[in-house]
C-alpha cells in the first residue's frame, strides 16, 4: 500500500488516485470526512465529495470548490477503487472512509467518537477491514472518558448553579461540533444562550440537519450578561464577555483531563468532553476490526499505541503526516 | 471524630479546583475543625503544608519519582519506558499520571480495594518508607498502602511524600490563615508561632488549644531567613529611612553559638557545620553567651574579600583538607541579631536590633557588615560603586524600623544588583514543563558557538537551560516555531535545528567540569527572543571565557579603607 502526504496533512494514494482529507494534483477524487480545518482542502477551489452537512459547514468556513455529496453506507465507484462513508459520531457530517481495491479494504477515520456524540448521525463501521489508518489524537492510558449522559449533566449544572449564583455561565468549546453538541446538551434547560460568531453562522446547519440546539442567538457584547455564552477559549483573552465581572467558566475539551489546563487558562472548571475517543476505546476498535496493518496518525505519542497493539499481535506503524497538535 | 485521609485528600482536591483563596481557606479550616483528636490535627497541619514529615525534623522518606514512578507502573502492569513516560510527559506531573492510571487501567482496579485509613496509618506508612532501605523495598511498601487507597489519595499521597508543596494554590500562608479562622486566632499570632515552632503540624495543635503562647525560639533550630526584593528603581521615596550595607559576594548564613557549641545552617536550613570549622573555632574561643546571628560566609584572604566562585570550592565538603583551608580561607561576617540575652530579638527594629549586635561584636570581635546612612540616589550609586570595587554583588538597603520578618520577602529588605551579564544563544532542546506548564515546552537548552573551535567537533554546545523570562505569548510562539524545528525526540525531550537565537541574561558564569563547555550560567533567563538573529550570529564558548576570567581577575579592593565590614 502507497501512501504520500497531500497538501497540509492529507494522504494521497497514487495506485487508486484518490486523495482524502487533502487535496492532491493527480488525484481524480478528493474525499473530506469532515469539515474542521485540519481536515478541509487548503486548496479552496478543489473538486471534493463529502457527506452533504460536511459540505453545508465547509461552504460556511470559506469553502468555493465543486461540492459532490455522497450519502453514509451510499457506495461510490471510481473505476479503481469503490469509496462507502461510515459515520464517525466525531462531529455532524463527519465520516470515515472505506476504501475497497485490488489491494485489499482499507478504512480511514478521520477524526471518530464511539460512543458517538449525540449531535452526530451516530457510529457505525465495518465488521473488520485489511488496513486501519487511526487518528489516536488521546493515546494514552491516562484518558478515560466518563459517559455523554455524565458529561451532559455536569455540563447542566454547571450553567445552573451560576445562573443560581448570580453567575454568567462560560462554556469555553471549539466554534464547530463542540460548541453545539454543549447547546444540544443545555437546550432542554430552555435558558438564553449566546455564541461566538464563527460558531454562530454554523448553527443553522445543525439545525437543518434535526439536532436541537436550545434557545440561542449570537453573542453580543452588550446584553450577553445573565446568557449562557459559548465560545472559544482564544476569544477570551481578546475581551470576550470582559463587561461582565461575574461569570464562571468552564472548558470543555478532552484536553480538560489536565488539571494543569485550569491554571493555564485561568477556569474554575474542567470539563473533559472530548470529540475523539480515549485511549480503551481506540484500542478495543483496532482488536474488534483486527486488521493485517494499522497505520496511526494524529498523534503525539505512537509509540504506545504501537505498543499495546503490537502487544495484542496487531502489526502498527506511525504515519507520520504533520507536526502533533492541539485539538 | 477523627477523619479519614480519603477525607482528607477529596478536600485537598476541592480546594485545588476553588479559585477563590478565601474559599480556599474556609473550606481548609472546616476540615480542621472536623478533627479532635490532638495527633491527627497536627499531621492535617504538616500534610498540607509541610509534608510527611516535620520539616524542623530533618526527616525524610527518601522516595524519588523515580521509584515511585516504577512502583506505579509495576502496580498497574504497563511498561515503565514505553507507557508510563509519555504520561507522565503530558500530564507533566508524575503523581497526576498516576492517579489516572490508577482509575483507568483494570489490572490497578483490580487490586485496589479502598480501606477508610486515618491519618495516623498514613504516618505509619511514611515512617517505614523512611526506615526502609532500599528501592524495592520502598516499592512494596507503595504497593501494599496503594491497595488502600483511591487514586485521588494515591495521588496526594506521593505528594506530601515529596515535601514540598501539594501544587493545590494552597502554600504554607493559606494554611496558617487557615489554623487563624479554624480556632479564631488572630492571623498574626498564628504567623508568628509557626516561625518559631517551624512546624506548621505544631501550630495548628497550639492554637487548637489555645496554647499559642508556648511557641518559643529554641536554640539550635534553624529560623527561616529574612529575605529582600528587588528595588524597582534607586529613586526611592524616603531614603531616610533605610540603612545601607553592602551586599556580600558569599554565602547566607545563621550562626547559632552558645559556649563552646556552634551550629551553622543554610539558607535552606541545611546543618553546614561541619564544612566551616574555622568559623566553629573562631566562635569557640569567644565563649559568649547564648546568640543567635544572620550574615555571609566569604572567602577572605589578605585583606580582601574573593570571589563567590572561589567559595564553592568549599560548599558540599564535609572535611575540608588543610591544604582547602589555607587556600580558600573563610570569614564569618554578621549584619543581624536574632537572639541575645535569652531572648528572641527579632520583633526589635533594625535600628535596635544593629545596636545590641554592635555591643556584642564589640565585646566579642566579631565582623559585622557596615552600615550607612543615605539620603538619596547619590548615595546609593555612590555605595554601589564602591560595593562593587570591593567585589561584592551591589547593595541592600534595610527598613531602619522593620521587624526581621523571618521567612518572607518582602520590602523592609531591597536588594539593588547590578545586572547579569547577557550572550545570545540558540536553542538546542525543548523540555516539557512540568506542574502548570504540562503539557507545552517551556525549559529550553540553550547552546553557544563552537563552529571554529578546534577543540570542539560539533558546532554548538550547551551552555545552560533556561525556563523563565518569557511571556505567556512568546512561549506560545515558541512553541508553535518549535513543532517545526523539531528534528528527535527522547521523550519529553525536542532536539530542535539551531535557528532560534534567544537573548539569556544571567547573574554569573561558574566553572563546571562536568559539562561539556566546562562552564554553566547561574539562573539563566530570556532576556528576548531574537527573531532578527540566526545561528551565526551568536556568541562563542571563547566569549564564555573571557567573561569568566574577567570577572575573576577583576581588582578587588582591599578592606582596608571604607570596609564593607568591620571587627568592632
Amino acid at each position: 500500500m502507497n501512501i504520500q502526504k497531500a497538501g497540509y496533512h492529507g494522504l494521497y494514494f497514487p495506485e487508486l488516485k484518490i486523495a482524502l482529507d487533502g487535496y492532491h494534483p493527480d488525484a481524480d477524487f478528493v474525499f473530506i470526512s469532515h469539515a474542521h480545518a485540519d481536515h478541509m482542502p487548503r486548496n479552496r477551489s478543489a473538486s471534493v465529495h463529502a457527506t452533504p452537512a460536511t459540505l453545508g459547514l465547509m461552504e460556511l468556513r470559506g469553502f468555493r470548490g465543486r461540492s459532490n455529496p455522497i450519502n453514509f453506507h451510499e457506495t461510490l465507484d471510481t473505476g479503481r477503487c469503490t469509496v462507502c462513508f461510515f459515520p464517525a459520531g466525531h462531529i455532524l457530517g463527519s465520516a470515515m472512509i472505506h476504501i475497497e481495491s485490488d489491494s485489499g479494504t482499507l478504512l480511514y477515520t478521520g477524526d471518530y467518537r464511539t460512543p458517538p456524540s449525540p449531535a452526530s448521525e451516530g457510529f457505525a463501521a465495518p465488521e473488520s477491514v485489511d488496513y486501519l489508518i487511526t487518528e489516536a489524537t488521546f493515546s494514552l492510558p491516562i484518558y478515560k472518558w466518563k459517559s455523554h449522559e455524565e458529561l451532559a449533566e455536569e455540563i447542566r449544572n454547571f450553567a445552573k448553579d451560576s445562573l443560581e449564583d448570580e453567575h454568567t455561565p462560560v462554556f469555553l468549546a471549539y466554534n464547530l461540533g463542540k460548541a453545539q453538541e454543549i447547546m444540544h446538551m443545555l437546550a432542554s434547560l430552555g435558558y438564553p444562550m449566546m455564541i461566538h460568531g464563527a460558531g454562530y453562522k454554523l448553527c443553522s446547519v445543525y439545525e437543518k440537519f434535526g439536532y436541537d440546539l436550545g434557545n440561542y442567538s449570537a453573542y453580543d457584547r452588550a446584553t450577553c450578561e445573565g446568557n449562557i455564552l459559548i465560545t472559544p477559549a482564544s476569544a477570551l483573552s481578546n475581551g470576550f464577555a470582559s463587561n461582565v465581572s461575574k461569570k464562571r467558566i468552564a472548558y470543555c475539551s478532552g484536553w480538560a483531563a489536565l488539571e494543569s489546563r485550569q491554571t493555564q487558562l485561568t477556569v474554575d472548571k474542567l470539563i473533559p468532553l472530548s470529540d475523539h475517543l480515549d485511549f480503551f476505546e481506540l484500542i478495543g476498535f483496532c482488536q474488534r476490526l483486527s486488521p493485517k496493518k494499522v497505520f496511526i496518525t494524529h498523534t503525539p505519542n505512537p509509540d504506545v499505541v504501537q505498543h499495546y497493539l503490537q502487544k495484542s499481535g496487531i502489526d502498527a506503524s506511525f504515519l507520520q503526516l504533520e507536526a502533533p497538535s492541539e485539538e | 471524630m477523627p477523619i479519614s485521609f480519603r477525607t482528607f485528600c477529596e478536600t485537598i482536591q476541592v480546594i485545588r479546583g476553588t479559585r477563590s483563596t478565601n474559599t480556599k481557606i474556609g473550606l481548609f479550616a472546616q476540615l480542621l475543625q472536623q478533627i479532635d483528636e490532638p495527633w491527627e490535627l497536627k499531621l492535617a497541619a504538616q500534610f498540607a503544608g509541610e509534608g510527611a514529615f516535620d520539616e524542623i525534623s530533618g526527616k525524610r522518606a527518601s522516595v524519588g519519582s523515580r521509584t515511585s514512578g516504577l512502583a506505579a507502573a509495576n502496580f498497574c502492569e504497563i511498561d515503565y519506558d514505553y507507557v508510563f513516560k509519555p504520561c507522565r510527559t503530558a500530564t507533566g506531573s508524575s503523581s497526576e499520571a498516576i492517579e489516572k492510571l490508577m482509575e483507568n487501567i483494570s489490572a490497578a482496579i483490580k487490586k485496589r480495594s479502598p480501606k477508610e485509613l486515618s491519618l495516623t496509618d498514613i504516618q505509619q506508612i511514611f515512617e517505614d518508607l523512611r526506615a526502609a532501605r532500599n528501592r524495592s523495598d520502598k516499592e512494596i511498601i507503595l504497593q501494599e498502602a496503594w491497595k488502600k487507597m483511591t487514586p485521588v489519595e494515591i495521588k496526594y499521597f506521593i505528594r506530601i511524600l515529596g515535601q514540598g508543596s501539594l501544587r493545590i494554590g494552597f502554600e504554607t500562608r493559606s494554611v496558617v490563615a487557615s489554623i487563624a479562622k479554624a480556632f479564631s486566632k488572630n492571623f498574626e499570632d498564628v504567623r508568628y508561632a509557626h516561625m518559631i515552632t517551624g512546624s506548621i503540624g505544631k501550630t495548628a495543635l497550639l492554637a487548637s488549644q489555645n496554647r499559642l503562647n508556648d511557641a518559643e525560639f529554641r536554640l539550635f533550630h534553624p529560623l527561616s531567613f529574612m529575605l529582600a526584593s528587588p528595588i524597582e528603581s534607586r529613586m526611592i521615596e524616603h531614603p531616610e529611612y533605610y540603612l545601607a550595607e553592602e551586599k556580600f559576594d558569599g554565602m547566607r548564613a545563621q550562626v547559632h553559638v552558645s559556649g563552646n557549641s556552634v551550629q551553622i545552617f543554610s539558607r535552606d536550613l541545611n546543618d553546614i557545620t561541619r564544612s566551616f570549622p574555622e568559623i566553629i573555632d573562631f566562635f569557640r574561643q569567644r565563649d559568649m553567651p547564648p546568640t543567635v546571628l544572620d550574615g555571609e560566609i566569604c572567602v577572605y584572604k589578605n585583606d580582601t574579600i574573593l570571589p563567590f566562585q572561589l567559595l564553592q570550592k568549599r560548599m558540599g565538603l564535609k572535611k575540608p583538607g588543610k591544604k582547602i583551608l589555607q587556600e580558600y580561607p573563610v570569614l564569618y561576617i554578621a549584619y543581624d541579631l536574632l537572639y541575645s540575652g535569652n531572648e528572641p530579638v527579632f520583633d526589635l527594629t533594625l535600628i535596635k536590633r544593629s545596636e545590641l549586635l554592635k555591643k556584642i561584636a564589640a565585646k566579642y570581635n566579631l565582623a559585622v557588615a557596615s552600615q550607612y546612612e543615605i539620603s538619596g540616589e547619590e548615595d546609593i550609586n555612590y555605595l554601589f560603586e564602591q560595593a562593587l570595587k570591593h567585589g561584592n554583588e551591589g547593595l541592600m538597603l534595610k527598613r531602619k524600623n522593620s521587624k526581621y520578618e523571618y521567612g518572607q520577602r518582602r520590602k523592609s529588605w531591597l536588594k539593588v544588583k547590578k545586572p547579569g551579564g547577557s550572550f545570545d544563544a540558540v536553542i538546542m532542546y525543548a523540555h516539557a514543563g512540568s506542574g502548570k506548564r504540562g503539557g507545552t515546552y517551556s525549559d529550553f537548552t540553550l547552546g553557544i558557538s563552537v563552529k571554529n573551535d578546534e577543540r570542539y567537533e560539533e558546532e554548538f554546545i550547551p551552555i545552560g537551560k533556561a525556563y523563565c523570562g518569557y511571556t505567556d505569548d512568546e512561549l506560545k510562539k515558541l512553541n508553535d516555531r518549535i513543532s517545526e524545528l523539531a528534528v528527535e525526540r527522547y521523550g519529553p525531550t525536542l532536539g530542535l535545528l539551531p535557528k532560534l537565537v534567544v537573548e539569556i541574561e544571567f547573574d554569573d558564569v561558574q566553572v563546571n567540569k562536568r559539562t561539556k563547555a566546562g562552564y554553566t550560567l547561574r539562573l539563566p533567563r530570556f532576556k528576548a527572543i531574537r527573531w532578527d538573529l540566526g545561528p551565526n550570529d551568536i556568541n562563542t564558548l571563547k566569549d564564555v571565557e573571557k567573561y569568566y576570567q574577567n570577572k575573576l581577575q577583576q581588582e578587588r579592593l582591599p578592606q582596608d579603607q571604607n570596609p564593607s565590614f568591620s571587627f568592632h
